[in-house]
């Protein structure tokens, strides 16, 4: 009877083909209704003498059964397990679910990269306003009136004595007029000039540089922007050159040159084969300038430099358009 | 400035390439843009002299021609040129030369007959791209000379950038001083004393000697103005960009470009009484040379004769007295007109001329008599014709002051940073023409000379020395760090922060013009303050922005015309309410267009909309995490019933909206989300002060209401919280629904609500407690009831 029974559910158990159906089977034998359940509910029929053996018989029947049962029920959990990974897999070289991509405008980026770089030496960020007056784009700067310097500045005009900024200078007199020595800035921002062709925007970008101390010197300026240069084209043996140049508002006046980036100094277009890249100015502060803001020229001096932020975006970008930058085609915002 | 080497070196000649001499004007502070040879290489070409021609025996437009180079044997040269005639000098390309073009001359047969050379054209000696014919040489041309030498065609061109504060270098001498200077050389002196043999008496008379205190005039009779100028005259004009005119005009030119003094010839019979050197009357007429009329202001300063104006005053002369190939007689005017009484006149008038250049920057005022007897010598030489006496009209009293300028090591070594030997120091002031008035070992006082209108004051000089010096080898020092450490607050937001928010957000920066068109203006922000250039780019660039929207949606305009339709763009920057500092104001701004994402494999594609747009404004806001309102209101660039003013305090401090459908048809623009902001409202916030959190369980029900639809959910929620439930910690709306089985002026709003207790976890009798006050609150303040 029992070995019957035994039979039947191990051939039961074999042949569930799931959980379910092996559960069914369970059930069947083991259950509260199940058919060694209801062997063990018959032992009371039986003989005192009978009725151990027997019951010992089904209950190693029962957990003949039940062994099947886990064994059976880990191979189908198995199976289980294996289709449900084979249903599951997926297609890993998908694209993720985005947002769409964002990023800053180039000249942004370079701003920032300008920035960090000042910020290591202690240069504090300062601004002014882009609709200057006459006094703080040219007068003070000492760009009196028929200055030919001023012819040179393309200036819009608002009327006679109010301008668009067309450089960030200003923003030196701004500062010193509030801020007595030491002073130590840069000042960031858009600058304008009545000219528009291939080479030059209406707008354009400058970082303008102020140092006023007891003592500052043209051979500390060279060493500040030659560490600049080297640090914005991160290459620590970068050639620079400084030349006599002209600012009505510094006196030394320089212009300083890299060695060009795109042939490396050997000669190229972009250097007009002379293998150096005019980058900034730079100078000793006037006189005059500190007289214009009451700060006494034989007791301080400063040191000033301002740079075409387009010009080193342009360098380190390998950007071959200036106009690019006010375009705003998402196809070339998108690269940086 | 274009300056020849050759014509340099006949002034200084130091012992160094042509490139070593423009590196040494660049370090020196005259910047050289180019350097380019006249010609190419080329060798073998000599001059010639046509003795016969005649027409090839086989071909109509060949010439058979007999030339000599100077030996025995003439050359038998065929040629094409139609200029090619009997006895003219000419360019001949002998046997075995080899011209630029690489073409090499052979003996060769041309139709039949032997060619043993060519006769060679400008183009073909790589001079220029002139297909005149053959070049044409001086009849007095030495036969066989080699015309590298005879054209002086090893020459070589440097273009000068010249800075403004250098006017003095405007000119061959002034280029040669600064030579002298870095290489130690000595100038040549000058000495030009033209014989006076005309008694002509001509007076000139200055009404304004402030603005011209030194004018003199020669008259010169008796010339020949239709001769040629001399070749090698034309040729050093021409190398220099000049045109050619008779041979007086050139003559001015030519002694404009070797000493820098710009002069004027008049026809002296078409001159009307005396000349005046007075300030232009208002309207007066003056044809100028360029056969330009001008209408003068009281401003200009005018050489007039009895008449009316004949020459504005360093600037160009008047068609009327201009010299002829006919004038026999002419008066030269060599002057000198102040700096600041001509600077800008020029511009003015849309003028500008070499001697308006050269005037506005400073002209050596004692370099007026040598200059006109400079060009007495050359008119003599060339035109013939007999100079009268000088006429001098100066007012020394009017003249520039050169004032002395002290200086010391001392101030030397703290403005360069190093020393400078004393010795040396006094050389360069020697080499530079400065005057010594006073020295002790470490001091010196010195006057600058009559042509350096830059040098004014000691960090002038300390200029001059530093880049004698060289600036390359000025020692290079640090700065010394004193650093300051600054008070920015913990909880300022930068513009940098709130940029990155955005990128992150999936936002692309743009820079757009600061100025925008009239249009965008008015359509976008009517009310605000038009501030408008007086001379724009264009008329579209004509207008301060007020917003940064006009320059969002112009890229999204253009981004969509190139096919890109999802837009999600911003911009930070300054935004013009006025001209005064306080009124330009950095804001920050967002336009949203197109779909939410690019239509992918995962997610649906669905348009973007007011919420996706506001809740990058909170993102925004959360940086400072400001307690700011979102309230209904209208703007004329926004859609109505899709606009909010967003309010700190009070203050408005940005708006947020859909464009208006109006504005979006007329800029052809697809449905728009706007955001702008003032940054400054957004760069500070409070530092964090911390909180206790309770340790027991929070509970959270759920609460759906029917309320009429005009109620705003900000009301609902401000309602609830003004209760001051000390147990509720949140509330936040997570359903809206409309619609079928709510009645259509009604809406439902599901609410979740959160209590906790510090003192331990809340029975359902204590949160039913409060979920029925609110009840009950809503029920009276909004006629609100549960779902």
């Amino acid at each position: 009877m029992i070995s019957t029974i035994l039979t039947s559910a191990e051939k039961a158990i074999v042949d569930a083909n799931n959980l379910k159906d092996l559960d069914d089977a369970r059930v069947h034998y083991l259950g509260k209704k199940g058919e060694l359940t209801a062997l063990l509910k018959g032992l009371g029929k039986l003989s005192k003498e009978e009725r151990p053996k027997m019951g010992e018989a089904i209950n190693q029947a029962k957990v003949e059964v039940q062994a099947l049962i886990e064994a059976r029920k880990e191979a189908l959990e198995l199976i289980e397990l294996e289709k449900r990974l084979l249903r599951e897999k997926i297609d890993v070289t998908l694209p993720g679910r985005s947002v769409e991509k964002g990023g800053l405008h180039p000249i942004t980026q370079t701003l920032n990269h300008i920035q960090k770089i000042f910020a290591k030496s202690g240069f504090e960020i300062a601004t002014g306003p882009e609709i200057e007056d006459d006094f703080h784009n040219f007068s003070a700067l000492n760009i009196p009136e028929h200055h030919p310097a001023r012819a040179m500045h393309d200036t819009f005009y608002f009327d006679a004595s109010t301008v668009l900024r067309t450089h960030t200078s200003p923003v030196q007199i701004r500062t010193m007029e509030k801020q007595k020595p030491p002073v130590r800035v840069i000042a960031p921002g858009r600058v304008y000039r009545c000219d528009s062709d291939v080479t030059h925007t209406p707008m354009f970008h400058q970082v303008e540089g102020l140092v006023v101390d007891d003592e500052a010197s043209f051979a500390q300026l060279k060493g500040l922007l030659i560490d600049f240069l080297r640090a914005y084209f991160e290459k620590e043996d970068l050639k620079v050159r400084f030349r006599p140049s002209y600012f009505p508002f510094t006196e030394p006046s320089a212009e300083a040159d890299i060695e060009c980036v795109i042939c490396e100094g050997e000669g190229c277009r972009v250097c007009k084969k002379t293998g150096w890249l005019e980058v900034l100015g730079c100078g000793v502060v006037h006189p005059n300038v500190l007289t214009a803001v009451d700060i006494d020229p034989e007791e301080f001096s400063g040191l000033a430099f301002g740079m075409g932020v387009e010009r080193l975006a342009m360098l380190r970008y390998g950007v071959n358009d200036l106009r690019l930058f006010f375009e705003n085609d998402i196809r070339f915002l998108n690269q940086f | 400035m274009n300056i020849s080497t050759r014509w340099l070196r006949e002034w200084v000649n130091p012992d160094v390439s042509d490139e070593a001499l423009a590196e040494k004007l660049t370090m020196a502070g005259l910047e050289v843009d180019g350097i380019a040879r006249v010609a190419p290489a080329f060798d073998g070409v000599v001059v010639g002299q046509v003795i016969s021609c005649e027409k090839h025996p086989d071909a109509d437009k060949l010439s058979l021609c007999q030339v000599s180079v100077g030996g025995d044997e003439n050359l038998q040269i065929i040629c094409g040129a139609p200029n090619v005639r009997q006895d003219l000098k000419v360019v001949v390309a002998t046997v075995g030369s080899k011209l630029p073009n690489g073409l090499k001359i052979k003996k060769a047969k041309l139709r039949g007959v032997e060619s043993r050379g060519m006769l060679c054209s400008e183009n073909e000696l790589g001079i220029s791209d002139s297909h005149n014919g053959i070049m044409e040489l001086a009849s007095d041309a030495e036969l066989g000379e080699c015309i590298r030498e005879h054209l002086d065609l090893d020459d070589q061109i440097i273009e000068l950038d010249i800075t403004p504060n250098r006017g003095d270098c405007f000119s061959v001498m002034g280029v040669a001083r600064e030579v002298c200077a870095s290489y130690d050389l000595t100038m040549p002196t000058l000495s030009y004393q033209a014989e006076v043999k005309d008694s002509t008496d001509f007076s000139a008379n200055v009404s304004n000697a402030k603005a011209c205190p030194k004018y003199l005039t020669r008259v010169i009779k008796g010339i020949d103005n239709s001769v040629e100028t001399p070749k090698w005259m034309a040729r050093r004009l021409q190398r220099a960009s000049q045109q050619l005119h008779s041979p007086v005009v050139d003559i001015t030119n030519y002694v404009l470009l070797e000493l820098g003094q710009p002069m004027h010839a008049f026809d002296l019979q078409t001159i009307n009484g005396d000349i005046d050197v007075r300030m232009a009357k208002k309207g007066e007429k003056l044809e100028l040379l360029n056969e330009q009329t001008v209408s003068l202001r009281e401003d200009t300063l005018v050489i007039a004769d009895d008449e009316g104006a004949i020459a504005m005053a360093g600037v160009m002369g008047g068609m009327s007295t201009a010299t002829q190939i006919e004038s026999r007689e002419i008066i030269f005017e060599s002057a000198f007109f102040e700096p600041v009484s001509i600077a800008g006149v020029a511009r003015s008038y849309g003028l500008h001329t070499e001697s308006s250049l050269r005037f506005e920057r400073g002209v050596d005022f004692n370099l007026a008599n040598l200059a006109l007897e400079r060009a007495t010598e050359l008119v003599l030489q060339i035109c013939g014709g007999e100079a009268s006496a000088i006429n001098e009209c100066v007012d020394d009293t009017q003249l520039p002051k050169v004032e002395p300028i002290a200086i010391s090591t001392s101030k030397i070594s703290k403005v360069l940073g190093f020393e400078l030997a004393p010795e040396w120091v006094e050389s360069k002031f020697v080499s530079l023409d400065f005057d010594i008035i006073q020295k002790t070992d470490t001091s010196w006082t010195i006057v600058p000379p009559s042509f350096r209108f830059d040098i004014r004051i000691a960090a002038d000089l300390i200029e001059e020395l530093a880049r004698l010096y060289g600036y390359d080898r000025v020692p290079v020092k640090s700065l010394t760090l004193d650093a300051n450490i600054t008070s920015a607050s913990q909880a300022t937001v930068d513009a940098y922060d709130l940029a990155q928010v955005l990128v992150n957000r999936g936002y692309q920066e743009v820079i757009t013009y600061s100025f925008i068109s009239d249009e965008y203006q008015d359509l976008l922000d009517p009310e605000a303050k038009k501030i408008t250039l007086t001379n724009p780019i264009s008329e579209d660039m004509s207008v301060m922005r007020s917003s940064l929207w006009p320059g969002l949606l112009q890229t999204i305009e253009s981004n969509q015309r190139r096919g890109h339709h999802n837009a999600r763009f911003f911009e930070s920057g300054l935004c013009f309410g006025g001209i005064s500092a306080d009124d330009q104001v950095q804001k920050i701004a967002g336009a949203i267009a197109g779909d939410r994402f690019s239509a992918e494999w995962a997610s649906e594609s669905k348009a973007v909309d007011f919420f996706d747009a506001k809740a990058d404004v909170e993102s925004l806001l959360s940086l400072s995490a400001q307690d700011v309102t979102f309230e209904a209101a209208e703007h004329p660039a926004l859609q109505v019933g899709q606009t909010a003013k967003i309010v700190k305090n009070g203050c408005v401090i940005g708006w947020l909206g859909a464009l208006s459908p109006t504005v979006q048809k007329k800029l052809s623009l697809p449905k728009v989300f706007l955001f702008e902001l003032v940054e400054s409202d957004l760069q500070t916030g409070d530092i964090t002060s911390y909180q206790g959190f309770s340790s027991f369980q929070a509970s959270q029900r759920d609460i759906a209401l029917v309320l009429p639809k005009a109620i705003q959910a900000m009301d609902l929620i401000e309602s609830i919280k003004s209760l001051k439930q000390a147990l509720l910690i949140d509330v936040h709306i997570f359903d809206v629904y409309e619609g079928e089985h709510i009645a259509a002026d009604k809406k439902s709003i599901a609410l979740n609500l959160i209590y906790q207790s510090d003192e331990g976890t809340l029975t359902d009798e204590q949160l039913n407690q409060n979920v029925d006050q609110i009840l009950s609150h809503l029920q009276t303040e909004f006629s609100a009831h549960l779902r």
